[in-house]
């Protein structure tokens, strides 16, 4: 069964350093099955989530997320049970995603971060944008309108949004699953807060909030 | 009327400057629950007597209720739970 056309053979690049548990254990297929049913599948409402705002495409998210969940599923003696799965699990995607769906993915090629990161990493950056946007202009939005300012970051800002504020990780696991330092992702964080603040800027001058 | 309490108020109820930066540097760590106990007091202490702070807090804390509260949450659909199930049972096997 196929949800897309370009779908290809089930196919890894998974590398020892995805995963983060090197100890391999030593699970007995019964004891697989329980742990992607109970420890894995549970996620699969974020994991699906997250590969929408990927991908913008359902039958991409669904290809992605399904991909995922093979390679949790082959990799599995390299999970310790009760440990974090879903920040496992969202390492696999992200990096399934810049593998193999990025080049496929119908947004357009973005920004170079290294060089985006870079400047906005200098002290000499102002701590804040300050804006006029105001707390009732906030909320009185609807969902449309947070929806479309999120949508319109270059991905690896959204990422950092949906990861911290939708899915709650913290700034360690963050760390990991995108493989980049704690004091990037907080860097990150903070930029992404503040490109999303001038979007929601935007829509609140057009409801007619001025201050 | 109320714009010029609001403005006489943000003007007089300021922080010293050099404590504004400091706490619009560990807002985010606030408000992501990532700050120390200790930056956790000294956020509380300085927003009771700065409202300009004040206001960016809770500006950043609504923007994150909007996110979590008002963004469309796509239910999964139904065939690929079924799918990735079975691909599971045949790798199983």
């Amino acid at each position: 069964m196929v949800f897309a056309s370009h779908y290809k053979p089930f196919h890894f690049k998974m590398t020892q350093r995805t995963v983060e548990n090197k100890a391999k254990q030593n699970y007995t297929e019964q004891q697989k099955l329980h742990i992607f049913n109970t420890e894995f599948l549970p996620h699969i409402d974020s994991m699906y989530n997250f590969a929408y705002r990927l991908t913008f495409d359902e039958d991409e998210s669904k290809d992605l997320v399904q991909e995922t969940y093979l390679k949790a599923f082959r990799f599995l003696n390299s999970f310790q049970q009760g440990t974090n799965a879903k920040a496992w699990l969202f390492r696999i995607l992200k990096n399934s995603f810049i593998n193999d769906f990025r080049k496929k993915s119908k947004q357009p090629a973005k920004v170079d971060y290294q060089e985006v990161e870079t400047y906005y990493n200098s002290d000499n950056v102002d701590v804040s944008i300050t804006t006029d946007l105001r707390v009732d202009a906030v909320q009185d939005m609807i969902g449309d309108e947070i929806s479309n300012a999120l949508n319109s970051l270059a991905v690896d800002f959204r990422t950092v949004i949906i990861l911290c504020d939708l899915e709650g990780f913290t700034y360690e696991e963050m760390a990991k699953i995108l493989d980049i330092p704690i004091g990037t992702v907080r860097s990150r964080l903070h930029r992404a807060r503040n490109l999303l603040k001038e979007k929601l800027q935007v829509y609140a001058k057009s409801m007619g909030y001025n201050k | 009327m109320a714009k010029n309490i609001l403005d006489w108020l943000r003007n007089n109820l300021r922080g010293q400057s050099g404590s504004c930066e400091d706490c619009l540097k560990i807002l985010e760590l606030i408000v992501d629950g990532e700050a120390t106990a200790l930056q956790e007091k000294q956020f509380r202490d300085h927003i009771e007597a700065c409202l300009p702070c004040y206001e960016s807090f809770n500006l950043e804390k609504s923007i994150k209720k909007l996110l979590q509260t008002k963004l469309e949450k796509k239910p999964v659909p139904s065939d690929l739970i079924e799918s990735i199930k079975s691909r599971i049972n045949e790798t199983a096997e």
